[in-house]
């Protein structure tokens, strides 16, 4: 083990256990360079006083009442997202199934014309509540 | 409680109930990324519940594409960023602050402040090391929390090491 693969190893000690093999090369080579020890010893400092100086800080007691407080002001959504889509699919439903019954029009001309105003209406809708949600972000 | 039970939540459209444990799980974790990006505690704070009510926002939308940890740290660090960027509240260190402190341990004549060398480091090193003694010096949990490969987390801590070891030694 030269001192370049030394020190890596050495580094590597401060983010888990070495192998017993890898350990074992590690003094061995320690115990004959003088340069690689003072570079152990330094490193290990370092390492205990990170230890020391990088506290996890701790969130203060009122952070959740501070976090509540501010979803609370949050501005309620108007309707849930799915429904404009269902009440759309109903409406389709009952004004095709209304024309279908009353109008004095074959019943497949009704529902071809009606699946396709479902279907341009339908798009319309989409677009609006798009452009609608991108001006409110 | 694990991410698993989160998702059971929320496939039952039990927002709210998934939120808390999120925030019971999470809310450490997050705080501790955004003090290694901010580097000020009581700011920490503040940005660590503007990323708790984005997620309050958009946890109905949640794809379960990415994991939920994945998610939120993905939220954090671009939260967090932004608060760096508008930073007004950023210290600005006098000068003198940046000389390199003399400093000699092996021979104890003079005190290092530990801070100061690492403040010297480049901005990724500083997040690595100082998120890997936050996080109880896991390289795994860094690894996630940044999105970076688990050898691209030792590369940062193994040259921010060598980097501060020659700080010291000059």
């Amino acid at each position: 083990m030269d001192c370049h693969e030394t020190q890596e190893r050495l580094l590597e000690s401060f983010e888990g256990a070495l192998s017993p093999l890898e350990k074992g090369q590690l003094e061995r080579h320690l115990s004959e360079c003088a340069e690689c020890a003072r570079f152990a010893v330094l490193q290990s400092q370092l390492d205990l006083r990170l230890r020391e100086r990088i506290a996890a800080p701790q969130l203060s007691s009122g952070f959740r009442a501070g976090l509540r407080a501010r979803i609370a002001r949050q501005p309620r959504e108007p309707w849930p997202d799915w429904l404009p889509d269902v009440a759309h699919l109903i409406g389709s439903a009952v004004a095709i199934g209304s024309c279908a019954l009353l109008l004095p029009v074959p019943v497949p001309v009704v529902l071809g014309t009606g699946i396709l105003v479902a279907f341009l209406t339908y798009s319309l809708q989409t677009l609006l509540v798009s452009a609608l949600e991108q001006k409110t972000d | 409680m694990t991410d698993e039970d989160v998702q059971s939540l929320l496939r039952k459209h039990r927002c709210a109930a998934a939120f808390e444990l999120l925030l019971d799980r999470y809310q450490q974790k997050v705080f501790r990324l955004v003090y290694s990006i901010l580097k000020e505690a009581a700011r920490a704070e503040e940005v660590t519940q503007d990323v708790f009510l984005k997620l309050w926002q958009v946890l109905p939308d949640y794809d379960g594409r990415a994991s939920l940890s994945t998610w939120l740290y993905t939220i954090t660090r671009n939260t967090s960023l932004s608060a760096l960027r508008a930073g007004s509240y950023r210290k600005t260190l006098p000068i003198e602050d940046h000389e390199p402190p003399a400093a000699h341990w092996e021979a104890g004549a003079q005190q290092v402040e530990i801070n100061q060398l690492l403040e010297r480091l480049p901005e990724m090193q500083q997040q690595v090391i100082t998120l890997f003694y936050l996080q109880e010096r896991s390289v795994e949990d860094v690894a996630h929390m940044l999105d970076l490969p688990e050898g691209t987390v030792k590369s940062h801590l193994h040259r921010a090491r060598r980097a501060l070891a020659d700080m010291v030694r000059r």
